[in-house]
């Protein structure tokens, strides 16, 4: 006889990875017909999958029991960017130290608006701290959360949530700012949005996808190594 | 078949196989998490596993074309393996109410100020770089 705890885990993660796979795999295809923000997979998936979970009268623990996996795949995706940031290799020899000042002025710009904005909010504590990482990719944002006294979790939505936001935005601002350069139009999505606005620069051109991913990246990177300082700072 | 044939021709299987190549790739990831855990890093192993893919690519040790359908594979579909990680906003339901509304407001209008300043720090030192390369005498 096999452990009913086993078969319980195993279902689990059948149940659970199913809908999540099933409502993501429905939500691209209606968004490939209609692609606007409120659309997008990102916001309609998790929503859904919410819906579900309230009705089975289940946990966040169940439902993230049975799908940690898919987060952990984060780490290979993040593997996957040495390939486009390698086929760059030439844009980026090229414009390495402009990207870094903005690099540089996008990242201290994200830290002070969140803390100041936050601040006039009434918001503080754990909570104020957890939104300062938020404009990089989710791995790398949780690392910092963490080392900064935030909360990891709650970082994580914030990350999600800045994501579509900035895809939307971007656009909007896009459309109303002329910005002349592929490049500047890259790294706004790279260090604006990470994951969900690089996705989205991508769809604007071969050069600004290249660009917002390996942006995204760097930044992330930098965070990461700016962290420990930070912290201190904020001690 | 001698050793050659045989490496040549896993070499032209992993050429075309995207779900292998994924394999690659987190194989990678879980080298760099080992390392991470063995030198205790303060970085995710994902960063370590992409800066050893960077160097082999870099040093010709490794191609492009034997992980690139499988990296494309993960990228066009990253945004799934974020879903999970927004379900946390069940545990805090404090974020629903007045709170959510304020963190809202902080995250929209903190994210446009960063594009702002970004693209537009970006696309001056671009074109001052630019103007300046070709206005220097040779």
């Amino acid at each position: 006889m096999p452990d009913p705890l086993l078969i319980d885990s195993a279902l689990r993660i059948l149940l659970w990875s199913a809908v999540t796979v099933g409502f993501y795999w429905g939500a691209k295809q209606i968004y490939r017909r209609w692609p606007r923000w409120w659309l997008s997979p990102l916001l309609v998936t998790p929503v859904l999958i919410a819906a579900v979970v309230l009705a089975l009268h289940a946990s966040y623990r169940d439902y993230i029991g049975g799908t940690h996996w898919l987060v952990l795949l984060l780490g290979p995706a993040t593997v996957a960017f040495a390939i486009p940031i390698y086929e760059q290799r030439g844009l980026i020899r090229r414009h390495w130290p402009v990207l870094l000042i903005g690099m540089l002025v996008g990242s201290g710009t994200s830290v002070l608006t969140s803390w100041a904005l936050a601040t006039l909010a009434g918001l503080d504590g754990p909570l104020r701290l957890s939104l300062l990482p938020r404009s990089i990719s989710t791995p790398f944002a949780m690392e910092v959360s963490g080392d900064i006294g935030g909360i990891p979790d709650l970082t994580a939505v914030f990350v999600v949530i800045t994501g579509i936001a900035g895809a939307a935005m971007g656009d909007i601002i896009l459309a109303r700012v002329p910005i002349g350069s592929a490049l500047a139009r890259g790294a706004l999505f790279g260090v604006g949005a990470h994951g969900a606005g690089t996705a989205r620069a991508a769809q604007i051109g071969e050069t600004e996808g290249a660009v917002a991913g390996l942006v995204m990246v760097l930044v992330g990177l930098l965070n990461v190594l700016a962290a420990p300082l930070v912290a201190q700072l904020l001690r | 078949m001698s050793s050659r044939t045989v490496i040549a021709y896993a070499t032209h299987v992993l050429r075309h196989s995207a779900p292998l190549q994924v394999g690659v790739v987190i194989g990678f990831w879980l080298a760099g998490e080992g390392i991470v855990r063995l030198f205790g890093l303060p970085l995710p192993g994902g960063i370590v596993g992409l800066v050893i893919v960077l160097a082999l690519l870099a040093s010709r040790r490794i191609k492009t074309r034997s992980m690139r359908r499988g990296a494309q594979w993960l990228l066009a579909d990253m945004l799934l393996f974020f879903v999970p990680a927004v379900l946390a906003v069940l545990d805090h339901q404090e974020l629903l109410g007045l709170t959510g509304l304020k963190i809202l407001a902080v995250i929209l209008v903190s994210t446009v100020s960063v594009m702002i300043a970004t693209a537009f720090t970006v696309d001056r030192c671009y074109r001052w770089r630019a103007d300046h390369a070709g206005s220097a005498p040779h």
